[in-house]
C-alpha cells in the first residue's frame, strides 16, 4: 500500500500517505504532510479517539491550528486540533492554563492531532494527496508571518495590571485557604499516636527532632569525623615520625611523576619551541 | 594493583604498550591524539625506600630549580635550542675548508685608498665612503692568523640562528701610521673583506656570500658565509676583520680623545685655526673593539671553565631576550653581551660555578632588575691602573657604560639608556613573575613572545628616518655626526627618546624605540644607506593614573626653572592660577571626552617632536587608537560611549536609592543589584537616553506600539535589574505560588513608582519596565529561597533532598551569579579604566565575526578580565587597542584543551586552589565544557561557557582570532602602507550555504555596523533624558532577533545560522553536513525533511527548496532576498 500514489508530494514511507503543502500560491515549493490514522491501543488516549484521529507529522511552524482545522474542514466537520512538539506529549495537556503563568509556545516543525466528528473524514483527508497543494495562507484566511506577526505579538504581550492583579489575587486565595487546610489538619494530628501508637514528630512540636534533609544529615557525619579527628594523637610514636617522612617523599615522587606525564605531554605537541 | 604498566613506564621502554609510552612514542605521528590524565604510581613504587642517588636528585630540585616541573621544562626547552652533536661535526668541516681557502688568496699590488679600480665589478665596498677622499694606501696580504671566536666555541650559540664568528687577522704591513685616523682603518678594513668577498664568491662550497653590518652598526661590515645544499640554513659563518694586536696604542681611542678631523668631514681643504676637535668616543670605541677580540674569548672560556651551569643559563638568557626583540639590532642587548655580564657576576662572586642554569638566570635578571647600568657603569678591569680611563670618563661619553677586562672597550657603547632601561624594566617584571607561584613561570618567561605591539599601550612609528637630518641640524649634533660616521638615525634617536622621556616623565613609565636594523645584502649590491633601517617604532607603556590627565603643572611663575619649563613646551605653556593661589606655568591639553584623553600623550609626542626635533606631523603615524571608531557611534567628537556609560549608572544608582526608600510596599527592598552589561561597562554600545515621537509610532491607550508602515523604531535596550526582596515567613514555599507573588510585586512596584516619583512603568509578569531619564531598566524581583525551592526533591525515604533543576540553575544564574559577576567586574573597571573598552572591541569583535550568539558575553567579559588580572608577561593593558590585541592573542594561543582558564576575581583564589582546580580539570576533562574557565565562585563547573561554545565553534574563533591577529599586526606595524584596518572586522563570507539579506529598514540598530551606512532613516526617537510622563517607548523589540529566534526553533538540526546583532545586514546560513546524509524515516526526525526513494528504499532528505522559501515566509518584509549558493551543497 506504501507509496503514494504519484501526487504533488512524493514519497510516504508504509501507512502514511503524503500531503503536499504550500504556504500561499506565491511558493512553488511545498513542503509535505505525513498523515495517518491515529493508532492507540484502547482507551490509552481518550483525547484522541482512535479511528476519527488524524495523526500529522511534519507541520511547518506558520501553520497553526486554526489553519489546519481550516484546510481538513472539507473533509468533514473538524471536532478539534491538538499540535505538540513530538508523537505522544500532547496527553497530559489538559490542565487548567492560565493566561499569564506556565505559557508553552510550540515553535518549529510540529505534529498535530486532528479529531474528526466522523471516521470517514480520515479517509477524505488521505484522498486529499491526489489534488493540487495545499494552501495555509488564502486571501479570505491570511495567516500573518514576520514584521506584522511579530508587531502582533509584540501588542499581545503587554499585560493588562488588572486582570493580572484579579488573576493573581484568586490563586492566592486559593493557595491561602488550601495552606490552612493542610495546617489545620496537621494541629489535628500533632501529638496523636496513630493506630500503632507511632507519634509523628514534625517543624511545629515541642520538640523539633533534626530536619529530614540531606544537608542535615551530612552535617552531622561531618561533625562525627572531626570529633574522632581531634582525639587523635599525630605525633606520639616514633613510626608515625617515620610515616611522614615517608608520605612526604611519597608525595614527592607522586608530583615528579605527574610533572614527568605533563612533560612528555608538552613535548608530544611541540611546546618548547621558544620561536 | 599490580605495578607492572606503571614500573614499564618507568624504564620508558617497556614493551608493553603502556598509556605513557604512547604518548612519548606519538610525538611525531598523533600529537593531539592524546588527552591528560592522572599520573598513577602505585603503592610500592611510591613508597619504596629512597636510593641515596634519587634523594639527592630531589634535594637539588629542590634546591636548584623552583620545582620539579620547572626543571624539567628547562630541560626540554635546552634540548631544543642547543646544537646537536652531528650538526657540530659538520660545521667543524666546513670551518676546516673555509680555513685552507683564506689563506690561498693572493695578495694585491699597493694603491691608492680612494683607487678601487683593482677590485671586480662584481664586488661592491660594503661601507659608506663619506666624504670619498682620505688619504692612505691599501694592497691585500693574505689573513696572519684564522682563528674562531665567540659563542661557538664557547657552546653557548643557540638554535634556530647559528652563528660562528671568525676573527680574520690583518697583516701589520697593511697598515701605517696614522691610520687610526677619519676612518682610514674601517676603509681598509671593508676592502679587505671585499677582496676575500671577491674569491670566495667563486668557490662552489658556500650557499652564499653576504655583506652584513655587525649588529647593524655601518662602521663594522661583515662578510656572511653559509654552506652549499640544504644545510644553507643550519649555520652562518662570519668572517670579522680585525688588526694585529699591538698595533694601535691604546692610549689614543681613550673617549676623551679625537681620531676624526672637523675638516676632513665636512671636506674642508684647511682646519679652522683656534678651535679644538671634539671627542670621538663612538668611532674610537669601534676600533677597540676589533684589536680585545681574542682576548674577550679568553676570558670568556676562564668564566665557563668547569661551570656547566653558565651554558645553560646563557642559553636560557639569550631565549628570554629573544623573545623581548632585545638581541639584535644597533645598541642591543647581545649575546655576547650577556655572556660577559654573567662573567662579571662570576668575578664579583655574585654567580658561583655551583650553580644551576636556572639560578644563573635569576641572579642575572636579579642584577640587572637593580643596577642602573646609565648611572653607575661597571668594569671588568680587575686592577685600577691609573692610566686608563676612568668610568666617569665613560659616563661622560656613552649613555651606557660596561666595561671590558682591557678597560678600555666600553661593551655597551651603541645602547641608548632607553634600551637599558627597557632591559631593566624587563627583568624587574620577570623577577616578580618567577616569585609569583601563580603563573606558571616558565611558559611566561621564556616561551612567549613580546613584540612591541603587543608590550607598549600606544604605538607610534617615525614613517621617514631621513627627517632625523633635519634632526640633528636642529639640535647642533655635528660632532656626534662626525663621531658615528653620518649615521643621523643612531645620533639622532637617544636625544628624540631622551626629550619624550622628559615630556611624557608623569604619565609614561617606559618610552621604548624599536632598534635600527639593516639586512644583509649581497656582495654585488651597493651598501645600504642609513635611512635604509625602515621606520622607527616608539613604544609607550603608561601609568594609568596620570596618563589621562589634561593637566601638566610646572614650576611657579617666579621660580628660575619656569623658563626652562617654557622653552620646553614652548607656545603651549601659559601662566596660569591654581587653586591654592599659585601661580604657574602650565599647560593644558584639550580633551574632552575619555577617548579624547586617551590620546593627550599623541598630542605631546606631536607637539614636542615638531617643536624640538624639526619631525613634520605627517611623518608621524600613531597607532595609538585606530580601532576605537568601532565601538563608537555616530560622530569622532562624541568618543567612544565612555560617558554614556557612566551616566546610564549614575541613573541606574538613583534609582536603586528610589527603590531602597520605598513606602508602602508590604516587604523592603533588600538588595538592587543590575546585571545588565551596561552596567559593568562592557555593553558594546552603551544606551543612549531616547525620547520616542508619538507620530511614527501606532498608539495604544498608554503605551506606544511599532507601525508596520514605517521602518522598525530604535532599538531600545531593557536594562536588567534585579531587586531582591526581603525574607519572611510571609512567603509561600510552592513555586507556583512564589511566581503569583512576585507578579504581585512588579504591579505593585510599578503603581508606586507611578505614585511615588513619577515614573512611567510598564508592569509584566516576570519584570516591570521603567522609563527613567531617558532609558528603560527592567525590574526583576527575586526572593532569595526561591533557587532552593526549585531544587527540593522528596525520596521514597521522606528526605529532602536538593537537586539541581534547569529550572533553578538558570534562576540562580539570573539571580546569584550574574549580579556578583557584574559588581566584580565593575570594581575591575575601577582598577583598570580601559576595562570595558576593552571587553567592548571583543565584543564588537566576535559579533562582527557573527559569534555573538555562539558565545555568552560574560565569557568574553571574563577572557577580557583574564588579561588585566594576569598580564604576565605583559603589563595590565592601558589603551583598548592593546588590550584588544592580547585578547585576540589569548584566544589565538590559549590550550583551551588541556589547561583551564583560571580568572582569579577579587584575589578570592590561593595557590592551593588552583592546583586543585587544574588537578579537577585534569581527572573530569572529557565531561567538562571545551572552553574552561574558573574563577572563585564557580571553581569546577565553568557555568558561562557550560552550553556556547561548542568545540566546532571555538575552532573557528581561534582559527578567526589567529588570522585577524596576523592581519592586524601587519597592518599596525607597516605604516608606509595605507590599510584600512577595520578590515579585521569584516567577516568572510564565502564559507556559508545561504545569505540571507535583511531589509535595512527593519534593522533597528543598523548604525552600529562596521561601515556606517551613508544615509540612515528617521527611528523615531530624538535624544531626551528629561522627558516626563510620556506613553510609555517600544521596548526590547528587535525584529531581526525574533526572525532568528523562529529560524532557529524551526531548523535547528539542519542549519546554523549567523548574524551580526550590531546592524548586520546578512544572515548568514551553514548547513549542518550530518543532516544531508539521507536517513532512514522516523517520525520523530521528519522536521522539513521530505521522503524520496533511494536505491529502491525510503529515505528522508531535507526540503531544501521549500526550506529556503520558508526564510522568506518567516520574514515577511523583513528579509530583501534569499542568496543560495547551490553550488556549495549536494543532497
Amino acid at each position: 500500500m506504501a507509496a503514494a500514489t504519484g501526487s504533488a508530494a512524493g514519497a510516504a514511507p508504509a501507512g502514511y500517505t503524503a500531503l503536499a503543502v504550500k504556504f500561499a500560491k506565491r511558493q512553488c515549493s511545498p513542503h509535505c504532510l505525513l498523515v495517518k490514522e491515529h493508532q492507540v491501543r484502547e482507551g490509552a488516549d481518550a483525547a484522541h479517539p482512535p479511528h476519527r484521529t488524524l495523526f500529522v507529522l511534519n507541520v511547518p511552524p506558520y501553520c497553526g491550528p486554526d489553519s489546519l482545522s481550516r484546510l481538513f474542514s472539507r473533509c468533514g466537520h473538524v471536532q478539534s486540533v491538538d499540535i505538540c512538539d513530538k508523537r505522544g506529549s500532547g496527553e497530559k495537556k489538559d490542565k487548567l492554563m492560565s493566561k499569564f503563568f506556565d505559557q508553552k509556545t510550540l515553535k518549529g516543525f510540529q505534529v498535530a492531532y486532528v479529531v474528526f466528528k466522523k471516521p470517514a473524514a480520515v479517509q477524505a483527508a488521505k484522498a486529499l494527496s491526489q489534488e493540487g497543494p495545499l494552501l495555509i495562507s488564502t486571501e479570505s484566511h491570511p495567516v500573518k508571518t514576520g514584521i506584522s506577526k511579530w508587531i502582533t505579538s509584540y501588542e499581545a504581550s503587554i499585560v493588562d495590571p488588572k486582570e493580572l492583579k484579579a488573576e493573581v489575587d484568586a490563586y492566592m486565595q486559593d493557595y491561602d485557604k488550601k495552606m490552612a487546610e493542610e495546617e489545620a489538619k496537621a494541629a489535628k494530628e500533632e501529638g496523636v499516636p496513630d493506630e500503632e501508637g507511632w507519634v509523628k514528630v514534625t517543624r511545629k512540636g515541642r520538640k523539633p527532632g533534626l530536619p529530614r534533609t540531606e544537608a542535615a544529615n551530612l552535617r552531622v557525619l561531618e561533625k562525627e569525623k572531626q570529633k574522632r579527628a581531634r582525639k587523635e594523637l599525630l605525633n606520639f610514636y616514633a613510626w608515625q615520625h617515620r610515616e611522614v617522612k615517608r608520605e612526604h617523599i611519597a608525595q614527592l615522587r607522586k608530583k615528579f611523576e605527574e610533572d614527568k606525564q605533563r612533560i612528555a605531554l608538552m613535548r608530544a605537541e611541540r611546546k618548547f619551541r621558544p620561536y | 594493583m599490580a605495578g607492572s604498566p606503571e614500573a614499564a613506564e618507568e624504564a620508558e621502554q617497556g614493551p608493553e604498550p603502556s598509556a605513557g609510552g604512547t604518548v612519548r612514542r606519538g610525538k611525531r605521528a598523533a600529537p593531539r591524539a592524546a588527552a591528560p590524565q592522572a599520573a598513577k604510581l602505585s603503592r610500592a613504587e611510591l613508597y619504596k625506600p629512597p636510593t641515596s642517588e634519587e634523594l639527592n636528585q630531589l634535594k637539588e630540585t629542590e634546591d636548584l630549580f623552583h620545582s620539579s616541573l620547572l626543571r624539567l621544562q628547562i630541560e626540554e626547552l635546552l634540548k631544543e635550542v642547543t646544537l646537536k652533536e652531528t650538526k657540530k661535526k659538520k660545521i667543524d668541516a666546513f670551518l676546516h675548508e673555509i680555513n685552507s681557502l683564506l689563506s690561498a688568496i693572493p695578495e694585491t699590488p699597493e694603491t691608492e685608498l680612494t683607487d678601487q679600480a683593482w677590485l671586480s665589478k662584481d664586488v661592491k665596498v660594503p661601507f659608506l665612503q663619506v666624504p670619498f677622499n682620505v688619504k692612505g694606501r691599501f694592497h691585500f696580504v693574505p689573513p696572519a692568523e684564522l682563528k674562531v671566536v665567540g659563542s661557538y666555541l664557547l657552546g653557548t650559540c643557540i638554535r634556530p640562528e647559528i652563528n660562528v664568528d671568525i676573527a680574520v687577522t690583518m697583516p701589520r704591513e697593511i697598515f701605517q701610521d696614522k691610520d687610526n685616523l677619519n676612518q682610514r682603518y674601517h676603509r681598509k678594513r671593508a676592502l679587505y673583506l671585499s677582496h676575500i668577498a671577491q674569491h670566495l664568491s667563486k668557490e662552489k662550497l658556500f650557499g652564499s656570500v653576504k655583506f652584513a653590518y655587525m649588529n647593524s652598526n655601518h662602521l663594522k661590515p661583515i662578510l656572511l658565509l653559509r654552506p652549499q645544499g640544504k644545510d644553507e640554513k643550519m649555520v652562518t659563518v662570519r668572517l670579522h676583520a680585525c688588526p694585529d694586536s699591538g698595533l694601535f696604542k691604546p692610549s689614543r681611542f681613550y673617549p676623551s680623545k679625537n681620531n676624526i678631523r672637523t675638516a676632513w668631514f665636512m671636506e674642508q681643504s684647511t682646519p679652522k685655526e683656534g678651535t679644538t676637535e671634539p671627542p670621538t668616543p663612538h668611532y674610537n670605541n669601534s676600533i677597540l673593539c676589533d684589536t680585545v677580540m681574542l682576548s674577550h674569548l679568553h676570558f670568556l672560556s676562564n668564566a665557563a671553565t668547569d661551570f656547566p651551569g653558565m651554558k645553560d643559563g646563557l642559553a636560557l638568557l639569550k631565549v628570554w631576550l629573544n623573545q623581548r626583540q632585545l638581541s639584535k639590532g644597533l645598541g642591543c642587548f647581545s649575546g655576547f653581551l650577556v655572556s660577559m655580564l654573567v662573567a662579571y657576576l662570576l668575578m664579583k662572586r655574585k654567580i658561583v660555578k655551583m650553580m644551576s642554569g636556572y639560578q644563573v638566570l635569576r641572579s642575572t635578571l636579579q642584577f640587572l632588575a637593580t643596577t642602573d647600568l646609565s648611572v653607575t657603569g661597571i668594569s671588568l678591569a680587575k686592577d685600577a691602573d691609573p692610566s686608563l680611563p676612568a668610568l666617569d670618563d665613560f659616563h661622560q661619553a656613552f649613555e651606557v657604560v660596561f666595561v671590558d677586562p682591557s678597560g678600555l672597550v666600553n661593551l655597551c657603547a651603541d645602547m641608548t639608556a632607553s634600551k637599558y632601561h627597557q632591559v631593566q624594566f624587563e627583568a624587574k617584571r620577570s623577577m616578580e613573575i618567577l616569585d609569583d607561584r601563580m603563573v606558571d613561570g616558565f611558559q611566561v618567561l621564556l616561551m612567549t613572545p613580546k613584540p612591541m605591539l603587543k608590550t607598549f599601550d600606544h604605538v607610534f612609528h617615525l614613517k621617514h628616518v631621513s627627517k632625523l637630518q633635519g634632526t640633528c641640524k636642529k639640535m647642533q649634533l655635528l660632532n656626534e655626526l662626525m663621531d658615528r660616521g653620518g649615521n643621523y638615525v643612531a645620533v639622532a634617536l637617544p636625544f628624540v627618546v631622551s626629550l619624550l622621556a622628559r615630556g611624557l616623565s608623569r604619565r609614561a613609565q617606559l618610552v621604548a624605540h624599536s632598534l635600527p636594523q639593516i639586512p644583509e645584502w649581497p656582495i654585488d649590491a651597493e651598501p645600504p644607506k642609513h635611512k635604509d633601517v625602515g621606520p622607527v617604532t616608539f613604544g609607550l607603556l603608561f601609568v594609568p593614573e596620570f596618563a589621562a590627565s589634561t593637566l601638566e603643572k610646572g614650576p611657579q611663575a617666579d621660580h628660575p626653572e619656569a623658563l626652562e619649563f617654557r622653552t620646553f613646551w614652548g607656545e603651549k605653556s601659559e601662566l596660569r592660577r591654581f587653586q591654592d593661589g599659585s601661580i604657574c606655568e602650565a599647560v593644558v591639553w584639550e580633551a574632552s571626552t575619555v577617548y579624547q584623553k586617551r590620546l593627550i600623550s599623541e598630542q605631546i609626542v606631536r607637539h614636542l617632536l615638531k617643536l624640538h626635533a624639526d619631525i613634520p606631523e605627517s611623518s608621524i603615524c600613531y597607532a595609538g587608537a585606530l580601532l576605537d571608531s568601532v565601538i563608537s557611534t555616530g560622530k569622532e567628537e562624541q568618543g567612544t560611549g565612555e560617558e554614556a556609560m557612566v551616566s546610564v549608572v549614575c541613573s541606574y544608582d538613583d534609582l536603586s536609592r528610589k527603590l531602597w526608600s520605598l513606602k508602602e510596599l508590604p516587604l523592603t527592598v533588600t538588595a538592587v543589584q543590575g546585571v545588565h552589561p551596561a552596567l559593568r561597562y562592557t555593553d558594546v554600545f552603551p544606551p543612549i537616553p531616547m525620547k520616542p515621537i508619538y507620530s511614527f509610532h501606532t498608539k495604544s491607550k498608554h503605551l506606544l506600539l511599532p507601525s508596520e508602515e514605517k521602518p522598525c523604531p530604535a532599538y531600545i535596550t531593557p536594562l536588567k535589574i534585579i531587586c531582591h526582596m526581603e525574607g519572611s515567613g510571609q512567603w509561600p514555599q510552592d513555586k507556583g505560588a512564589i511566581k503569583r507573588i512576585k507578579a504581585a510585586f512588579h504591579l505593585q512596584l510599578a503603581e508606586l513608582l507611578q505614585q511615588q516619583h513619577q515614573l512611567v512603568c510598564r508592569p509584566a509578569v516576570t519584570y516591570t519596565d521603567v522609563y527613567k531619564d531617558g532609558y528603560v531598566f527592567r525590574l526583576q524581583v527575586a526572593y532569595h529561597r526561591e533557587p532552593l525551592i526549585l531544587k527540593e526533591v522528596v525520596t521514597p525515604e521522606g528526605m529532602l533532598k536538593y537537586q539541581d533543576t534547569e529550572e533553578s540553575q538558570q534562576l540562580e544564574l539570573e539571580t546569584l551569579h550574574l549580579p556578583y559577576l557584574t559588581s566584580s567586574l565593575h570594581g575591575l573597571q575601577q582598577q583598570h579604566p580601559v576595562f570595558g573598552s576593552t571587553s567592548r572591541l571583543a565584543k564588537r569583535w566576535i559579533s562582527a565575526q557573527l559569534l555573538s550568539d555562539s558565545i555568552s558575553e560574560e565569557c568574553v567579559d571574563l577572557l577580557v578580565a583574564f588579561l588585566f588580572l594576569h598580564p604576565a608577561p605583559f603589563t595590565p593593558p592601558s589603551s583598548p587597542q592593546v588590550g584588544f590585541l592580547r585578547f585576540l592573542n589569548l584566544l589565538a594561543t590559549f590550550d583551551w584543551k588541556n589547561n583551564p582558564l583560571i580568572v582569579n576575581l577579587n584575589t578570592g583564589l590561593t595557590d592551593s586552589d588552583c592546583t586543585e582546580i587544574k588537578n579537577k580539570f585534569v581527572a573530569a576533562r572529557s565531561r567538562l565544557p571545551v572552553m574552561f574557565l574558573a574563577t572563585p565562585k564557580d571553581q569546577c563547573s565553568s557555568m558561562w561557557t557550560r552550553e556556547r561554545p561548542s568545540a566546532q565553534i571555538l575552532q573557528r574563533l581561534v582559527l578567526l582570532a589567529s588570522e585577524s591577529l596576523r592581519a592586524l599586526e601587519e597592518q599596525l606595524m607597516d605604516p608606509l602602507s595605507e590599510q584600512d584596518v577595520k578590515m579585521v572586522f569584516r567577516p568572510p563570507l564565502d564559507i556559508y550555504d545561504v545569505l540571507i539579506h535583511l531589509n535595512p529598514n527593519q534593522i533597528p540598530r543598523h548604525l552600529e555596523s562596521v561601515d556606517r551606512p551613508a544615509k540612515s532613516v528617521s527611528r523615531g526617537v530624538v535624544k531626551n533624558s528629561s522627558a516626563m510622563n510620556i506613553l510609555f517607548p517600544v521596548v526590547d523589540y528587535d525584529p531581526v532577533q525574533l526572525y532568528l529566534q523562529e529560524l532557529r526553533d524551526a531548523f535547528d538540526d539542519l542549519a546554523l545560522f549567523f548574524y551580526d546583532k550590531h546592524g548586520g545586514e546578512v544572515i548568514a546560513v551553514l548547513w549542518k553536513p550530518s543532516s544531508f546524509q539521507p536517513q532512514p524515516f522516523k517520525v520523530s526526525n521528519m522536521k522539513g525533511r521530505k521522503v524520496t526513494t533511494l536505491n529502491n528504499e525510503l529515505v528522508c532528505i531535507p526540503n531544501v527548496e521549500a526550506i529556503l522559501e520558508d526564510f522568506e515566509i518567516l520574514g515577511e518584509g523583513l528579509v530583501k532576498n534569499v542568496e543560495a549558493r547551490m553550488e556549495k551543497w549536494t543532497i
